[in-house]
Order: C-alpha cells, then structure tokens, then sequence
C-alpha cells in the first residue's frame, strides 16, 4: 500500500467528529481502515457495508450521486466513491461539522484515486 | 523467522505467513481465471530450483511444452535447464487417466519424483476434485495425507468464472454442487490463499488474502500484488501491515505480572503459564492484553478453586 494512501486515511480520520473512515473494495472487501478499537456500532456499521456496499453503487451510478448518506443511531455514514474500484465511507458523529466531513472526504477521494489508478 | 519452513518464493509473502508453507504441508491457490494461479505454481517451484531443491510439477491441462513457452514469456527461461538436468520433473495427465485419484495421484508422483522431499505442485487440482464427487472428502483427504508426507505441495483451484465462489455460497443446485466440490479442499488444505482481479486496472484490483494458514499467524488483510516479467508475482503490503504480523514487545510486563499470578494457582498455573508465555511471544495486537489476562486468569482462577 502507498504511504500517500495511509497518509490520506490518517489525516481524515484526524479531522474532529470523524469516528472512523474506511477504505472498501467496491466487492465490499475492507482494503484499510481507521477505527478507535473495538466499538460494537461500528463493527455493525462495518458488516452492513461489506454486505450492501456493491448495491448501494450501483444503485448510485444508476443515479449518478458523487455521495451517498446513512444514518445509523448517532452516526452520519458518508459513502463516496473513489476510484472504479475503491469506495471511501466516513463515519461521522451527528454533532460534528457534516460540512466539513463532507468536503474533506471529497477531497481525500481525489488523493485516493490518484494513488490507486 | 520460524524453523520448518518452505519460503514461497513470493516476494513479499513470505513475512506476512509467519516465513512460509509449513515444511510437509498441502497448501492450495485459489481464484479465478487470470488471477496469476500458474505463475505463483511456477514460482514456487523455480524458487526452489533455484536453491537446489527438487521439483515435481503434475499438470492436468499444460504440457510440458507449453510451460516451457510460457516460462520463457515471463523471463525465466532456465526452467529447460532445470528440467534437462533432472532436478524439474513435469507431469502431464488427463483427468480421464485417473480411475483412481487418492490412488493414481500419490503413485505418479511417487514414481516420478526426481529426489527427496521435493516441491509438488498440483494444476490444477479441480479435475480430481471433480473426478471424485462419490466419497470425495475422504478421497482428497486421502491425497492430501499422502502428499503430506512425501513434501510440501501447493494445488491450484480454479474459482468458476460464473461467480459461484466458495466464500459466496449460492442457492441454487447447480451453485450448491460447485460449492460443495469447491469447498472440499479448501477446508482440507492447511493453507489458503485466495488470489483476485477485479480487473480495472487499479492497484487494488489485484489482491492476495490469506483465508487460513494453519499453525501459524498470518496477515488478515488484503494485499495488492502485481505480475512482473522476470520477477512474477510481487505482493506489495505496506509497513503498517507488516508490522501488524510482527510480535510486539511493548506489554511485556502485562505478562510477566500475569504469570506472577498464576504462581499462587499451584499446579494448573503450570499449564497456564506455557499459554501466557505463548500468548507473549504471538502478541501482534497494538491494544494492552491487560483485558484478555484478566479475563484468563478470572476463569482459570474460578475452575481451580471450583476443584479445589
């Protein structure tokens, strides 16, 4: 894995109100992710991803949507795709700056791409 | 790096498996069409040739011409030497030869070994596996026993190209079938790895994951390897996944005070001291263990009281 890649990771998931942030293959396989140990929402978040995240896609290239957004309990999920295979969700607190997260995970979704293709 | 071992010839596998197959092991390939199946069997066996070893390479669809071909494409044409001089012995059979695979198999290698203890590679193994859909686990299970104690092998499984996958069970007859003759081997063999291609053309379309490894740790993520003439199959895991495989020493004292107080458990602390002492030495976790030995101990502690 690059280190620009890590790099990427790290410096969103630094961003106050970011839970988590993982990086998923578009076969919902979980290439890299950044968790704060063992949370048992997180782990559910996780297991609906792998399991809905190649439905949810398409469903969205269907529509054409640059993001898509989930609510799970307190937690705002925002799924981005990055590359043609790549896909980056952020998991977010309800009381962070939604806009900002927004932003900085379109923005970390260029940086990703760049790496992979 | 562990005693026993059979380096893969992989680059940048090897430290992900705990140093490699387990010596005397039957470890299986699997994945789809194009995946680079052949090229890791090929690998493997021209690693060890390279080092002296003996090989023999039991082929149910290339000849050996065609390996030869093949070979020299990817820049390693000295595999003609290897098997002038004997140290390479390729096999080509048809399925249709075998009456019987648990037998047919063991028997030709046994036969056409060019030496002790060598590298056996099976490509690909879905034809026997196929062949002997009556008594098929017992049958296989058989195979792999005895290729367990002639060397260390790696069989190549072919994943159908129709997405009946045996990590994606299907529903229907025709896909229950495909997983149940899938299956089989996978859960006989004492290594999986499980080789993919999206095929975008990305860096993550191309991934190695190790599904087990018995016996040993192993990496539990994905990683992108690419093909390279000349070389093969190059794996490419970052540092930070390295160094998840890699034992961490930083909560040495948890142990040792763990293991101070299995010392007022009398004998049965005995006992529990060898696992905490394994536990130690296999730690690979960035969190504090101090959770997981109490928790041990709480239980350990609770039943020897209990007996007491």
């Amino acid at each position: 894995m690059k280190i620009e890649l890590e790099d990427t990771l790290d410096q969103l998931y630094d961003i106050e109100g970011i839970e988590a942030c993982m990086l998923y293959r578009i076969d919902g396989v979980p290439i890299t992710i950044r968790v704060p140990g063992y949370r048992e929402h997180l782990l559910e978040t996780m297991f609906w991803l792998e399991k809905h995240i190649s439905r949810v896609l398409g469903e969205m290239n269907r529509e054409g949507l640059k993001e898509t957004i989930f609510y799970f309990r307190n937690n705002r999920i925002l799924i981005a795709p990055s590359s043609r295979s790549t896909v980056l969700v952020t998991v977010a607190k309800a009381e962070a700056n939604q806009q900002l997260i927004s932003l900085e995970t379109l923005r970390a979704t260029k940086f990703i791409e760049a790496c992979v293709t | 790096m562990k005693t026993g071992r059979t380096l893969t010839g992989i680059y940048g596998l090897d430290e992900l498996m705990d140093g490699g197959f387990r010596k005397n092991t039957v470890n299986s390939i699997y994945g789809g069409p194009g995946v680079g199946k052949t090229t890791f069997a090929l690998q493997y066996s021209l690693f060890g040739l390279d080092r002296g070893e003996k090989v023999i390479y039991v082929s149910f669809e290339m000849s050996e011409q065609q390996i030869i071909r093949d070979c020299k494409d990817i820049g390693w044409g000295a595999i003609k030497d290897y098997i002038e001089t004997g140290d390479l012995k390729i096999v080509h059979i048809f399925g249709e030869d075998l009456e019987f695979p648990s037998l047919d198999i063991t028997e030709i290698i046994k036969k056409s070994s060019p030496g002790a203890n060598p590298r056996i590679v099976i490509d690909p193994f879905t034809y026997p596996t196929f062949y002997s859909d009556k008594e098929k686990r017992k049958s296989i299970s058989t195979i792999f026993q005895d290729m367990r104690a002639f060397g260390t092998t790696v069989v190549v499984l072919e994943e159908p190209a129709d997405g009946a996958t045996a990590t994606n069970y299907g529903t229907t007859g025709d896909f229950q079938h495909m997983n149940r003759l899938l299956s089989t081997p996978l859960y006989l063999s004492d290594t999986v790895l499980f080789l993919q291609n999206l095929g975008f053309g990305e860096m993550y379309d191309r991934t190695i994951r190790i599904m087990k490894h018995r016996g040993s740790k192993h990496g539990e993520g994905i990683y992108p390897y690419s093909i390279e003439t000349g070389l093969g199959i190059v794996l490419r895991a970052s540092k930070k996944q390295i160094d998840r495989v890699m034992p961490k020493t930083r909560f040495d004292d948890r142990f040792v005070q763990a293991i101070e107080k299995t010392k007022t458990m009398g004998k049965p602390g005995q006992k529990i001291r060898v696992k905490i002492e394994s536990v130690r030495k296999n730690w690979v976790h960035d969190e504090d263990p101090q959770q997981i030995l109490e928790l041990v101990l709480g239980e350990e502690k609770k039943s020897y009281e209990n007996r007491a």
